[in-house]
């Protein structure tokens, strides 16, 4: 009986590798598994392995941008803050904190008793280094936004560090403090120019954390093994090794072999997920992700620029209907540049529900009339633009698909789609040649407004779509220089209210992320955005 | 025929130059650079601008063009501009051994069952075995090998799990060779099939020529047993146009390995250059280019000198 589950889930992973289409019965009911039921003590001993779709590029977190750069990084480095899953900050290489009355200075008390993976103990001497060198003019990293309103980092004593400031930064926990320190005695005396490509990024990095490098076979695995110093203990698991695997269904086969023992689900293999935890082979748990997807109007679009056609759009686009047939109900609609869980997030916007008649309406009173062809006009420019999305990811190309179904024939627009390879779709958004772009942003943990929405960011920056809101622009550097938090949020949820009212994105959602594993692994805690948080307290229990 | 391989290789030359630069150019035609990549919102422009200068890429293209091939003369290919500090040279090594293993392998998998196959049908031509061996390659030929791989995979690896999922070896176990076969066989297999499959067709084609021949007859008429004529006079003259067929499976085995080894998780250059490709790390992509030149260039220099070698009327 158990075979037959097996037969017929491996035929559904076959069917999703042939034809790449989604199975959307709407059956799946949210079961993520209860995880904190743990059996016995924690043990020393077994090898987890874990698997990702491409490989690392530099292990360091000043150079590097991608996710799977910065899972392998957690396992070997350290900041001196760390955001928990709870999106407090939580102490790490630095005991505690503080900050001066005007917000311009900070000062970290460092923990005496860490020790490099080489045996040198860790000073304060790291810290000043690692925090100064985003801030040298020489730097070549993509980093260096975390860190412009820093003027100087100065040691105080070898376990104090102070750190100057020039305007007050509210998002220094969430942002600079969790980039993780690197060892002074080694990269010390490199001119600044050449630390990011020092053999040290690849080959040798040496770090605090709770595992050490050990090897990195190209395009076949990284290994890090238990560092038997861990300043907060030895890690329960021996060794993690992270292995490759560049293609989505290998990855879930490779799992369903029990070749790996924890696996990142992307929406569509949730119900391979499920069957897995019907047999009891896996379990499954979810968290809102530190992500939201959107459609990017271009606001140059001689219809698209008008407010009433964007909120007319919003109305005549079902997003209830959308996260239940294209992510079987896993995310929830969003109205706001923000998710639910962090701590400023408006509860209560201006929201733009399914309403095909409203649209309507309100298009009408535009003045955008319909034409002979069923197009609707207005002096004679017609209500027409294309919608883009990038190639492999076949849960935008569906929503585009709706949208253009449902503007179309509910609202009496005409639109065009085209999917382009990614790195040529990035390139014509950086290039603002599109009309409606499907996109999403992976925020960070700190809610401020990002960037992307700030007048100064269109001519060379990622606010693609041409929004400029004076008010908004305002509101986002007065909350970027509020030191006190309660008053912070206010002028950040302001902010949202008035984007949501702007819509430059048609909001759409935020997904659950899906993390599956080995029922013997124990300890596992999901984060919203470090895939192994606390790694070193996990631990697989004995048979 | 010394002067004729030396003439053969300094020819080599100019048609890699020629390649060289028409790649260079079709690489940096494609939209995208590598820091469209960078996609986290809070990268200012700043930072992607000092990448982009740092690494040249805000020069001319003929610029850049020149001096890569200056790099290339001092037998540089170049760094990575994704895998910051690391050579392409060394990224490349890494991964050639395991495509030149698996495409060795692969190949000898094709001849060692094709040409058998092959001969044997047109001993026995338009009998039941002949159409049954006939349909076979018709279908080899017509099936994609990712599809097979797939397949493959669902089937053997993961339904009924007699072989491994992926990999060029088990992760956390020391080196052994059964384990190295066991991974290598059904990604040899797959990656073989079609070759195979039109392997089969050529050699009986042209072994049915060669067995009309007079001389074949004159074998016969000499009473020869039969597997004498067949092998020792029929299959020399029968394996001249599958030489040729061997010159042309080398590109086959490049492009084919790209996609087998993303169905098999097998690190070699292929995925290397997928990788490449779509991270536009121009320097990488342009040392794959190079390499997988190369190699196609060497594959045909050695199917020209064997065609010497096999067939004594091709003087030089």
């Amino acid at each position: 009986m158990k075979k037959g589950k097996k037969f017929w889930l491996n035929v559904f992973i076959f069917i999703l590798t042939l034809f790449l289409v989604a199975c959307n019965d709407g059956s799946f009911d949210s079961t993520a598994s209860d995880a904190s039921a743990t059996d016995g003590e924690p043990a020393e001993g077994g090898d987890l392995i874990v698997g990702g779709l491409s490989g690392p590029t530099v292990f360091n977190s000043l150079y590097s941008t991608s996710s799977t750069d910065s899972t392998i990084q957690d396992f070997m480095f350290n900041g001196l803050v760390e955001m928990d899953e709870n999106v407090e900050p939580q102490p790490d290489l630095a005991e505690n904190w503080e900050q001066s009355e005007d917000g311009l200075a900070w000062t970290f008390n460092l923990r005496d008793d860490v020790t490099w993976h080489d045996g040198e103990s860790f000073t304060a001497d790291d810290v000043v280094f690692t925090y100064s060198l985003p801030i040298d003019e020489d730097y070549i990293g993509p980093r260096g936004s975390s860190f412009e309103k820093f003027e100087e980092v100065v040691k105080i004593d070898d376990y104090t560090v102070e750190i100057h400031l020039s305007d007050p930064a509210p998002d220094m926990l969430a942002d600079a403090m969790g980039y993780h320190v690197l060892p002074e005695h080694i990269l010390g005396d490199l001119p600044v120019e050449e630390v990011g490509t020092h053999e040290f990024n690849t080959k040798e990095p040496i770090g605090t954390g709770p595992y050490k490098f050990d090897e990195w076979k190209q395009g076949q695995y990284v290994r890090v093994v238990a560092n038997e110093d861990y300043f907060e203990g030895r890690p329960y698991i021996d060794s993690i090794t992270y292995k490759i695997v560049p293609d989505k269904n290998s990855l879930l086969a490779q799992f369903t072999a029990g070749d790996l023992d924890h696996l990142s689900l992307t929406t569509e293999d949730i119900p391979s997920g499920e069957g897995l935890v019907e047999d009891g082979a896996a379990i499954m748990e979810s968290i809102e992700s530190a992500s939201y997807s959107f459609m990017l109007y271009n606001l140059e679009h001689p219809a698209l620029k008008e407010k009433e056609v964007r909120h007319a759009l919003a109305h005549g686009l079902d997003r209830n209907t959308v996260i239940d047939t294209v992510l079987d109900g896993n995310g929830n609609v969003l109205d706001i540049p923000a998710v639910p869980f962090m701590p400023a997030y408006n509860e209560d916007p201006p929201v733009f529900e399914y309403d095909p008649e409203k649209a309507k309406e309100i298009l009408d009173e535009a003045g955008w009339e319909v034409g002979a062809d069923g197009v609707r006009e207005k002096n004679g420019e017609r209500l027409s633009f294309s919608i883009i999305s990038n190639q492999g990811n076949s849960v935008r190309e569906k929503i585009m698909l709706i949208a253009k179904q449902q503007w179309e024939e509910e609202l009496g627009a005409e639109v065009s789609t085209e999917i382009i390879e990614s790195s040529a779709f990035s390139d014509q958004v950086h290039r603002h040649e599109f009309d409606i772009a499907m996109r999403g942003w992976s925020i960070s943990l700190d809610p401020g407004i990002s960037s992307a929405f700030a007048t100064e960011q269109i001519e060379n920056g990622t606010n693609y779509g041409f929004y400029s809101n004076p008010e908004v622009d305002r509101l986002r550097e007065e909350s970027d220089l509020e030191p006190d938090p309660e008053k912070r949020y206010e002028l950040i949820e302001e902010a949202q209210a008035i984007i949501a009212e702007d819509q430059p994105y048609l909001f759409l959602y935020n997904s659950d992320a899906y993390t599956l594993y080995n029922p013997k692994l124990q300890g596992h805690i999901m984060h919203p955005k470090a895939e192994f948080y606390r790694v070193h307290e996990w631990w697989f229990a004995q048979d | 025929m010394i002067t004729y391989i030396i003439r053969r290789c300094l020819l080599t030359i100019p048609v890699l130059v020629g390649i060289s630069m028409v790649s260079f150019g079709i690489v940096q035609l494609a939209p995208g650079e590598p820091t469209a990549l960078f996609i986290d919102p809070e990268i200012s422009a700043e930072d992607r601008e000092a990448y982009l200068e740092h690494y040249g890429l805000n020069d001319p293209i003929p610029v850049q063009y020149v001096k890569w091939m200056g790099q290339i003369l001092q037998g540089n290919l170049g760094y990575s501009l994704i895998n910051q500090g690391m050579t392409v040279q060394e990224m490349i090594l890494a991964r050639l051994p395991n495509t030149l293993l698996l495409m060795i392998v692969s190949a000898i998998i094709a001849f060692a069952i094709a040409i058998p196959i092959g001969v044997y049908s047109a001993t026995k031509p338009y009998t039941l075995k002949d159409y049954t061996f006939t349909t076979f390659s018709f279908l080899g030929v017509a099936t994609p090998n990712f599809w097979i791989g797939l397949l493959a995979v669902t089937f053997l690896s993961v339904q009924f799990g007699w072989f491994p999922t992926g990999g060029v070896a088990t992760l956390n176990e020391p080196f052994s060779i059964f384990d190295r076969l066991h991974h290598l066989i059904l990604p040899a297999v797959v990656l073989g099939t079609s070759d195979m499959a039109s392997l089969t067709r050529y050699s009986r084609t042209s072994m049915l020529d060669v067995l009309d021949q007079d001389y074949i007859r004159t074998a016969r008429a000499k009473g020869f047993k039969q597997g004498k004529v067949v092998y020792k006079h029929g299959l020399r003259n029968g394996l001249i146009p599958v030489i040729t067929m061997t010159g042309l499976m080398l590109p086959n085995f490049i492009g084919g390995s790209v996609i087998i080894e993303k169905v098999f998780n097998w690190p070699g250059i292929g995925l290397l250059f997928i990788d490449a490709t779509f991270q536009r790390d121009y320097p990488l992509i342009m040392g794959l280019v190079m390499v997988s030149a190369l190699l196609v260039v060497v594959g045909n220099l050695l199917a020209d000198i064997l065609y010497a070698i096999f067939d004594p009327r091709i003087e030089y």
